[in-house]
């Protein structure tokens, strides 16, 4: 525990005390001008990881966002007579609001939409800086005088201090909120937007809050970078400005405050790498070396594909070639920058620091900080006593067409309180589907939906969550890159309180409640069995464990109604049968189930009553053994025939679908 | 009203040049969900190498398949570079590293050709005639002409060969297609050919119009990415009319706004679609499966 906070905490601390005391020693004006501007590209590219890195999105809006927050600093000083105060929280508000005007609408965009819609704003941005001439003083700039600070003028070097605390705060503020609730529902949201949603955590107001915050942290970027050069000019912020700033992220690595931190080093040092040749020969040589001796060692132990191993060579060869060719390095600027992100982005695509971190997590045996003891089961899951019978869920004409086809057509259900349903039917008979209208994913044609009497929200996995249903999925939607505990603990109810809010996040007040959610979610594993596993990434589980952390994970939502969508799918014999036993635990608990499965062993096993869709219609219900003996059933999976010996259907269709 | 007609019609001839380059993006959107963030630079490098061979004194007839040839050579090295190894990993890496081409494209453009705008003599007369009471340059109407020619002979390629079947059956079903034994890759790769080829023609209809110099990219781009995105990237009869809709409209714009606002309809206009329709207004609606 102590070697943990000394080795993390000691370096950060050891680096921001070593960045202090540098303008103690030297007096160096231009020294003193490289660092204050690494601290404010530092805000800037922490500000960018969170849609890059943690968001997963390439984002080109975040110099438009250095612009904003610079011309609002700048205008809120020359028009208004603000102090830097008031000034740079203006520039911070306008971040978080134009941030959120943006996102809203782009963040329903995935991928390239979404890069497209963030450059066509920073373009919007830099025309409407130009053209509003009456305001910004278009293409001639705007000059202004760093205010003083509660009627101090800053220095140089106290200004310098002055950014270097703020990159500090930033810095401790994003360890607060990855560390929280967010942090996971950002990796979460990532990994499965759906099971995201599903759970209850809300995909998209995450993105856009993430989004709005990083924009926040460009306009106080912004802010500093219009003290510092008290001259603004709307070229500054153009599309170049952009992919360069992505080039620090990806090259310092992506999803690390350290990455962001070495990659604002590399954005500022970048002129000087290029105005003085022999620097530039050194790192383009030690990088041609290095990218030759990592590609012949990846292909001999063909460790990586041959492009990813060939390409970095070319790209860095091409690079020192063009060195001993061009006579002026500053002409080719922009095709340096290309090499060089392009030979970084092939050959390390986790950055700088992604690869040396790996490096000194080898050297140094970090143990990971020890779990709380588990809550008691009755905390987390407490054994609600049901009188079965009245109705929970209820099912009314529920239709759902897509184009001609009518995947479910008029199916009306009802499922008593404390109950496990079962829900069978041939391949493409309309079970998935009906689950996925029930449980938001679809918006139905026709018909209604009921939970306790209440009508059930519609078309919003969101909303079905929060009201209380949970579902598994027939494909597993787990949340490959988080570990079974934290796969549990972002869908975790009730324990969360002030970790919703994201001011109190960032002040780092939502620690205490990250104890009890570890301790709520290790019962949790302990009740399918999977307490030895807390730590194993989900990707890394075995099939048959990821099922089970499904269910889990949908139990952590204390949900009056738990839809398992073919749970036993594709386990083996061993697995299906404790599958069997987790469910069977979860329904003593008091939780009612509709049950999808293919299995009919399964279904006999654990259903009270089944219900029997095919073509999109109801075409019969009650209990497994009446079911598997009702001639409409039978003829369903078989086809027309003559009455006959009953037939269990599960062997008619074994295949999932 | 003859003003804002007369605005409209050129700025809509303009508009298919949009159109044309969104085109482009469709072609390797339909085969690889992926597009080139960089399509602008392909079309400013191959007008420029296609000024190179006029200014060798190469005949037309020579010059112009030369200047396609090159845009397919280079859409071929961005898919090699930037698409292939992204695609392979299911990651989206191609924005970056097509972005990066891009600027690598563009600066050895700025040092090889210099940076500023050269014009591009054209053999179609420049003179004005006289349609409907409308103003019209032969160069504008080859502008008409030309993207219609190529966009017609490409979706006729799709249709009636079989390689095209081939296209489209990759574009519908990956996997599938796979497994009938096409190479997805191979089509891939014709996909970035032909979109190669599409922005070439682009640069080529356009430049005698604009000049040809390294900023036409940026300029060109955004405008395409406007289109592409309003339109969705799925309907190519979309792209031409929003590309021609967008194109009459910032032609207005900038007459009665000014010129340094002509861009600002079509991303105003951007934004409010992805407010609105975000798979695009000729889009098809996407349904989640899980």
């Amino acid at each position: 525990m102590w070697k943990r906070l000394l080795l993390i905490r000691g370096a950060e601390l050891l680096m921001f005390t070593v960045l202090a005391a540098v303008p103690l020693g030297v007096h160096n004006p231009y020294v003193l001008g490289l660092l204050t501007l690494l601290a404010i590209y530092g805000i800037l590219l922490i500000g960018l990881d969170v849609t890059v890195g943690y968001l997963g999105q390439v984002n080109l809006a975040q110099a438009a966002f250095l612009g904003l927050g610079a011309y609002t600093a700048g205008l809120c000083v020359t028009r208004l007579g603000w102090g830097m105060p008031l000034a740079t929280l203006a520039a911070i508000a306008v971040g978080t609001l134009l941030g959120g005007l943006l996102a809203l609408p782009a963040l329903r965009l995935e991928g390239p939409q979404f890069a497209l819609a963030t450059l066509s704003f920073t373009a919007l941005t830099v025309t409407a800086l130009n053209e509003l001439e009456w305001l910004t003083g278009g293409a001639q700039g705007l000059s202004l005088a760093r205010p003083p600070l509660l009627q101090h003028a800053l220095t140089a070097r106290e200004f310098y201090w002055l950014c270097m605390g703020l990159l500090a705060l930033t810095w401790v503020a994003m360890r607060n909120l990855l560390a929280s609730q967010w942090g996971r529902a950002f990796e979460a949201l990532r990994d499965s937007p759906i099971a995201t949603d599903a759970m209850g955590v809300g995909t998209y107001r995450h993105k856009v809050a993430g989004f709005a915050l990083g924009s926040a942290l460009g306009g106080l970027a912004g802010a500093l970078y219009a003290f510092n050069f008290q001259y603004l000019q709307p070229q500054t912020f153009v599309y170049e400005l952009t992919v360069i700033l992505l080039l620090g992220v990806v090259l310092g690595g992506r999803k690390s405050l350290w990455g962001a931190f070495v990659g604002a080093s590399l954005v500022a040092l970048l002129p000087n790498l290029l105005s003085n040749r022999t620097l530039f020969e050194i790192i383009s040589g030690l990088g041609f070396l290095l990218a030759l001796f990592a590609g012949i060692r990846g292909l001999v132990r063909r460790t990586i594909p041959p492009f990813q191993a060939i390409a970095p060579i070319l790209g860095t060869g091409v690079l020192v070639a063009g060195g001993l060719l061009v006579t002026n390095t500053e002409d080719w600027r922009k095709a340096i920058f290309a090499l060089m992100l392009f030979s970084v982005v092939v050959g390390l695509p986790e950055g700088l620091m992604g690869f040396a971190s790996k490096f000194l997590s080898r050297l140094f045996r970090i143990p990971d900080a020890p779990l709380p003891a588990p809550s008691p089961l009755e905390e987390v899951l407490p054994a609600i006593q049901v009188k079965s019978g009245s109705p929970l869920l209820e099912v009314r004409d529920l239709k759902r067409y897509f184009g001609g086809v009518k995947a479910i057509d008029g199916v009306s259900m009802t499922v008593p309180v404390g109950q496990i349903h079962g829900l069978i039917g041939p391949n493409g008979s309309g079970k998935s589907t009906l689950v996925n209208v029930v449980s938001g994913l679809y918006t139905p044609t026709a018909g209604e939906m009921s939970l306790r009497g209440q009508p059930l929200p519609v078309g919003s996995l969101f909303n079905t969550a929060r009201a209380g249903v949970a579902r598994t999925f027939q494909n597993l939607q787990l949340f490959t890159g988080l570990s079974a505990l934290e796969n549990i603990m972002v869908a975790l109810r009730d324990v969360y309180r002030r970790s919703r809010s994201l001011p109190l996040v960032l002040l780092g007040l939502g620690r205490v409640e990250e104890k009890r959610a570890q301790a709520d979610a290790l019962a949790l594993l302990e009740f399918v069995g999977l307490g030895q596993a807390a730590r194993t990434p989900a990707k890394d589980l075995t099939y048959g464990a990821q099922r089970f952390l499904e269910i889990a994970r949908a139990v952590a939502r204390r949900p009056d109604v738990l839809i398992l969508d073919e749970p036993a799918a594709g386990l083996s014999h061993p697995d299906m049968l404790r599958q069997m036993e987790i469910i069977r635990r979860v329904h003593q608990r008091g939780v009612t189930i509709v049950l999808i499965e293919h299995h009919m062993d399964v279904v006999s096993g654990l259903c009270d009553v089944v219900t029997v869709l095919d073509g999109g219609k109801l075409i019969a219900e009650g209990t497994p053994v009446e079911v598997k003996r009702h001639p409409k059933v039978i003829e369903a999976y078989l086809g027309e025939v003559e009455a006959g010996p009953a037939l269990d259907p599960a062997t008619a269709a074994p295949a999932p679908g | 009203m003859s003003i804002i007609a007369q605005m409209a019609v050129s700025g809509a001839l303009m508009g298919l040049v949009y159109a044309l380059i969104a085109y482009g993006f469709q072609l390797t959107y339909a085969t690889s969900k992926s597009i080139n963030f960089g399509q602008g630079e392909l079309v400013m490098v191959s007008a420029f190498f296609t000024l190179t061979l006029i200014t060798l004194g190469l005949p037309y007839w020579l010059v112009v398949p030369g200047g396609l040839l090159f845009g397919a050579a280079l859409g071929l090295f961005v898919e090699r570079a930037g698409v292939r190894l992204a695609l392979e990993q299911k990651s989206e890496g191609w924005i970056l590293l097509t972005i990066i081409l891009g600027l690598f494209l563009f600066s050895v453009a700025e040092n090889v050709w210099g940076r500023d705008d050269r014009p591009f003599p054209t053999p179609i007369s420049h003179e004005p005639i006289r349609v409907l009471g409308v103003d019209v340059t032969p160069v504008e109407l080859s502008v008409a002409i030309g993207v219609f020619a190529i966009m017609g002979v490409i979706e006729v390629f799709k249709r009636q060969t079989l390689l095209g079947k081939a296209f489209e059956a990759v574009s519908a079903d990956r996997d599938a297609g796979e497994l009938m034994g096409i190479s997805a890759t191979h089509t891939v790769m014709l996909s970035y050919a032909l979109s190669g080829v599409v922005a070439a023609v682009a640069g080529i209809l356009v430049s005698p119009i604009t000049t040809v110099g390294p900023t036409m990219a940026s300029a060109l781009v955004l405008k395409a990415f406007s289109v592409a995105v309003v339109a969705g990237l799925e309907s190519g009869f979309g792209v031409v009319a929003v590309g021609m809709f967008l194109g009459a409209l910032e032609s207005i714009a900038s007459y009665y706004l000014g010129s340094g606002w002509r861009e600002v309809p079509g991303l105003l206009l951007l934004i409010l679609a992805l407010a609105v329709r975000p798979t695009g207004v000729f889009g098809k609606a996407i349904i989640r499966k899980v």
